[in-house]
């Protein structure tokens, strides 16, 4: 089996209007193949985040095309866009984002509740699995408010991962991490990778870890080099 | 995860702002329980005023308009257009008011299968005199077992029997505020005397409560045959016939009928309390303009805790649109939290409501006024209720449809931005 494209890019250019015109992503023409684990670098403010709203369908406010799955994301109207983040697209921010007055456990079941593919149990069950994968098992009925930087991080990364989405995006996703925390995080990119064939982009600073990816994407000033 | 995040979710946000989310509720609530209290006083009121009235009016009662305005015979003559006439001092014509065959009349309303009940009379105004104490009245003659039947008078009766009316010549029966007045008690002597200055020497056979106030100070039953003694005309002069029907409903349309029937004018007890059911009117009015404006204030402190937790919540709008919640859920999420503080706040407004009218309906009150009565009724049909809680619910919807729309219209991908 040849490995089609997950996402590819056709002409991409964003632009920002406020609070003068700029171009903050120029002539994009990227493609990222199912099960593959792309590292996305760049000196800050080079449109590395800019680019992962627009590929994860967050921002629609682009010329060119997107291509998601075979769909033209241009094409697709908002609640569509919603159905694709919620089934396919696992989304970690560059700033961890949890509901702070819910368990851990309930928020890595929201996307799950939404999308309402499995019984309560059965994505509960999931969810532990996730907290395993991440060690935070026990961290599981605490309110996220309650939990540090590093561990919300991770409680974001198995929500990301509770709908076993076809692509993985993460905005600097071991930036609060520590070595040990930070290449744990890698190991389990890499089995998603090799056992579930999920593929994943991430954005990082961290040249050591951008080194293990397949692939590394270089940006500057908005254009891939 | 509950099986509905969206609840759980609206939930969460409603016990973070806890006393604002109260003092929405308290607004609800204290609206639909004063809207429960007054409609229930009002419509008791009403309801037992329109008993009273009902007792106490005839359905139908037809009489012999007295003159009125009418033109003079020096417009009947000159009628140019071009003249003005000047009739200063014209008087009425000397028409009476009697009924031209009253009795004959009568006896043919007895004969209608729709009348359950008859009754002649004969009112004058007479000034009641006990030694010194002299008070102005009315006397109504009646024949008091037809007018037993129509008004119920024994049921009224404090003091003494109806029936002496008949049995007794010179009978007359007093209402109780009037012999109050006059220091008056049964078997005592009182006499009458008429606008025509016939004195007749009676003696008070019954003391009566009609229950209301105005009637029982100034009213006294006679006999018919008596009446027509003080006002010197024959025994078949009657001025009214008042008429009590099987079901009180059609009385509306017999007036009409008996008024082309037999040509005197016919008033249905309605047109007769006219001003007093436009009194109702605007009671009414100003009780739904008071739960509407309360609702509205109530509505306001909705919209204002909605609109504080969008703010502050705005984080976790974006969270949820990123991970797949469409902006339909979204505002779900908070038309929940103002259906929430609508429900809880209207039931508890009922209840609240409830306990109101229970408890001030046990309160003794005695009022003297309009109507007597020992305690407020209240009317708690189950319609004011069911009224009261719909329209605290559309309201609530009403003001947390726009801050739901507006969170639903966030942009997630701003504030993943900025943050
Ligand atoms: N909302 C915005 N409005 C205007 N310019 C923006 C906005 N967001 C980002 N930019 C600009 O776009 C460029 C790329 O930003 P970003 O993608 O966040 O960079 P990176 O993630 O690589 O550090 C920067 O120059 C930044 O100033
Ligand atoms: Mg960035």
């Amino acid at each position: 089996m040849s490995t089609p494209a997950i996402i590819k890019t056709k002409d991409l250019d964003k632009y920002f209007h406020d609070p003068v015109e700029f171009q903050a992503l120029k002539n994009i023409n990227i493609q990222i193949d199912q099960g593959e684990f792309v590292s996305i670098v760049g000196s800050s403010g080079s449109g590395k985040s800019t680019l992962l709203y627009v590929l994860s369908t967050l921002d629609t406010d682009y010329t060119g095309h997107i291509y998601f799955d075979g769909d033209d994301l241009s094409l697709k109207s908002k609640n569509e866009l919603a159905e694709i983040r919620n089934q396919k697209i696992g989304f970690v921010f560059q700033f961890h984002y949890l509901l702070p007055e819910f368990t851990v456990l309930e928020n890595i079941c929201l996307p799950a509740a939404k999308l309402a593919k499995y019984k309560e149990e059965e994505y509960i069950e999931r969810a532990y699995q996730k907290l395993d994968l991440l060690g935070l098992r026990d961290q599981a009925l605490k309110k996220a408010n309650k939990l540090s930087g590093g561990q919300q991080q991770r409680v974001a990364i198995a929500r990301a991962l509770i709908n076993d989405p076809k692509i993985i995006f993460c905005d600097e996703p071991t930036g609060n991490l520590d070595s040990k925390n930070s290449q744990n995080v890698f190991e389990i990119f890499k089995e998603l990778k090799e056992k579930f064939n999920q593929s994943i982009v991430v954005v990082t600073h961290d040249n050591e870890f951008a080194m293990k990816t397949d692939r590394i994407i270089t940006l500057r000033d908005g254009e891939v080099i | 995860m509950k099986k509905n995040p969206l609840l759980k979710i609206a939930l969460t946000h409603l016990f973070s702002k806890k006393r604002q989310t109260i003092v929405a509720m308290l607004g609800v609530t204290f609206g639909i329980a004063i809207f429960i209290f007054q409609a229930g006083l009002m419509s008791g009121f009403q309801a037992f005023f329109i008993e009273e009235t009902v007792n106490t009016t005839a359905n139908i009662r037809i009489f012999n308009e007295a003159a009125k305005n009418r033109p003079s015979i020096l417009d009947k003559i000159n009628t140019q257009k071009d003249h003005w006439n000047i009739v200063q001092n014209q008087k009425p014509k000397d028409e009476q008011t009697k009924i031209k065959n009253g009795y004959q009349i009568i006896s043919i309303l007895e004969n209608d299968p729709r009348v359950a009940g008859v009754s002649p009379f004969l009112g004058s105004q007479a000034i009641f005199k006990v030694g010194i104490a002299q008070i102005a009245g009315r006397v109504s003659g009646v024949d008091i077992v037809k007018e037993n039947i129509l008004f119920n008078v024994s049921k009224n009766m404090r003091q003494g029997d109806i029936t002496k009316l008949e049995t007794i010549p010179n009978g007359i029966i007093l209402g109780d505020g009037l012999a109050d007045l006059l220091g008056a008690k049964i078997n005592d002597n009182i006499s009458v005397v008429s606008p025509l200055g016939v004195n007749l020497d009676m003696k008070i056979v019954g003391i009566n409560h009609s229950g209301l106030t105005d009637v029982d100070k100034s009213r006294a039953y006679i006999n018919i045959r008596n009446a027509q003694k003080l006002l010197q005309v024959d025994g078949s002069y009657i001025t009214d016939i008042n008429i009590k029907l099987k079901d009180f409903s059609l009385s509306e349309e017999l007036a009409k009928f008996y008024n082309s029937k037999f040509g005197f004018r016919s008033v249905d007890w309605k047109e007769a309390n006219a001003s007093v059911f436009s009194v109702f009117k605007i009671q009414n009015m100003v009780t739904y303009l008071i739960i509407v404006s309360i609702l509205v204030v109530s509505g306001f402190g909705i919209f204002n805790i909605l609109m504080m937790i969008i703010y502050e919540k705005m984080p976790d709008i974006a969270i949820l649109k990123a991970i797949g919640y469409k902006d339909r859920d979204i505002k779900i999420i908070f038309l929940t939290e103002s259906l929430i503080i609508g429900t809880f706040g209207g039931l508890l407004g009922l209840l609240v409501g409830f306990l109101m009218q229970k408890i001030v309906g046990n309160i003794r009150m005695d009022i003297k006024g309009f109507v007597s009565m020992e305690y407020l009724h209240f009317n708690s049909t189950p319609g004011f209720y069911l009224f009261a809680f719909v329209f605290g619910l559309i309201t609530t919807a009403v003001a947390g449809y726009m801050p739901a729309r507006k969170a639903a219209k966030v942009d997630a991908i701003d504030i993943i931005r900025s943050k």
